[in-house]
């Protein structure tokens, strides 16, 4: 372990606090007219984790955040175990649903890259667009795209940027998400069950549970269906991103970016924009 | 070794959260949390023997399917000692860990451009949306709901 010295008991000690404490408060509903969130122990356990971590209270030193981190990739396996775990008796059901299980994948990639790209470079965003916006950005995805562009370009830039943006809010913005596609009632909770297996643990986890407290009578279908989702996603992700989002991101960089991109400092930059597609 | 005991000790605030918020007794909670922490170890293990590269959560997924599935002997056992364990009691500690790992980006995120933030809920927006609607679209063709 490179994190010797570091007092991992007290950082157990302290998440242990946080579960009884939020798990004693519960889960509250709140209706706000367009539709009702769902806060729960979990939301409040990253809210206060993320308080205790705050820099300024110098409450954790930088070594024992980042032991916090490795633990967290630790934490996620045993939720992953339980999701593997919904599914086995059920292996008929997934078999039936394997078609609309592919197509979600689909959406998947669809969706960030047909809504993330443009938005992107309609607010100025040059090359980084293509980092930010070809996946959802986890540790994965990061490494694929250092991998081909380097640690210091922009399109590392860009994936690194969406990559912390996910880590510090991303959990808390999928449960809000997730409370109002579910309380419009446009989408049938297993279809958003679906779509919450987005590719990230903390926020997958956010968001089916906000589905599991709106449609509490199915709150197993939404395990089941986003647990399956995910295994999907863990087994071809990885694959879909190097040879179909990123080259697809990097095509429609090239052929939108002259159209709707911004000209700014960055403007030498896009000149050499693409170069590296091989 | 480290790793082991990091998972039994997750284990033990998972099977605190699950008494607490889901009046689960621990007694009943621990078979489950035994048996999630072995596959999952298992799982671990498995992936560091293997000759290549993969997730680990693949192997830990494909394991728990296949021990709660009715073709492996005691998967009503296993199935029904899981089942006591909530999800959101695992999902929990999860988040507190991420929490408290937070304070390490606040600083890499104050250099971050105002754009960065809109383009993230874009794209998470967006690939939440898009997937759920491919799904429902799917279903609707095949007349499940």
């Amino acid at each position: 372990m490179t994190e010797q010295r570091v007092n991992v008991f007290k950082l157990h000690f302290i998440v242990l606090i946080l579960v009884a404490l939020t798990e004693f408060i519960g889960t509250k509903k709140i209706n706000i007219g367009i539709g009702v969130i769902a806060l729960f122990p979990m939301l409040y356990a990253l809210i206060l984790g993320g308080f205790i971590s705050w820099p300024k209270f110098k409450w954790l030193k930088e070594k024992e955040m980042n032991a916090a981190a490795s633990i967290l990739g630790l934490s996620f396996f045993l939720f992953i175990c339980k999701l593997g775990a919904n599914i086995g008796p059920e292996l008929p059901k997934l078999m039936s649903s394997g078609v609309s299980l592919l197509f979600q994948e689909v959406g998947h990639i669809v969706g960030t890259i047909a809504l993330g790209l443009p938005v992107a470079l309609w607010i100025g965003l040059k090359r980084e667009a293509i980092g930010a916006t070809y996946s959802l950005d986890r540790e994965p995805n990061l490494a694929i795209i250092v991998e081909k562009f380097g640690a210091n370009s922009p399109e590392a830039r860009g994936a690194l940027g969406v990559y912390i943006c996910g880590t510090l809010f991303g959990a808390i913005y999928m449960s809000i998400l997730a409370s109002l596609l579910g309380s419009s009632g446009l989408f049938h909770p297993i279809s958003l069950a679906m779509g919450a297996a987005v590719g990230s643990g903390s926020m997958m986890a956010a968001a089916t549970g906000s589905l599991a407290v709106i449609f509490p009578e199915a709150a197993k279908d939404i395990a089941f269906y986003s647990g399956a989702a995910n295994l999907i996603m863990s087994i071809i992700g990885t694959y879909v991103c190097i040879f179909v989002s990123l080259p697809l991101t990097q095509r429609l960089y090239k052929s939108l970016e002259p159209i709707i991109g911004r000209k700014s400092k960055h403007h030498q930059n896009h000149q050499e924009g693409g170069q590296h597609s091989a | 070794m480290n790793q082991v005991l990091t998972i039994l000790l997750i284990g033990v605030i998972a099977l605190l959260g699950n008494w607490i918020g889901y009046k689960v007794p621990p007694m009943e909670s621990v078979p489950g949390i035994l048996l999630l922490a072995v596959i999952t170890l298992i799982g671990m293990g498995f992936t560091r023997i293997l000759p290549f590269k993969s997730p680990v959560i693949v192997w830990i997924s494909l394991f728990a399917m296949i021990a709660t599935s009715p073709f492996f002997p005691g998967n009503a056992f296993t199935a029904a000692a899981i089942g006591k364990i909530n999800l959101l009691a695992l999902a929990t500690p999860i988040l507190a860990y991420a929490g408290l790992s937070l304070g390490k980006d606040i600083h890499l995120f104050k250099q971050l451009s105002w754009r960065i933030v809109v383009v993230s809920l874009v794209v998470f927006t967006g690939t939440f949306l898009f997937a759920t609607l491919f799904a429902e679209i799917i279903f609707k063709i095949q007349g499940k709901f």
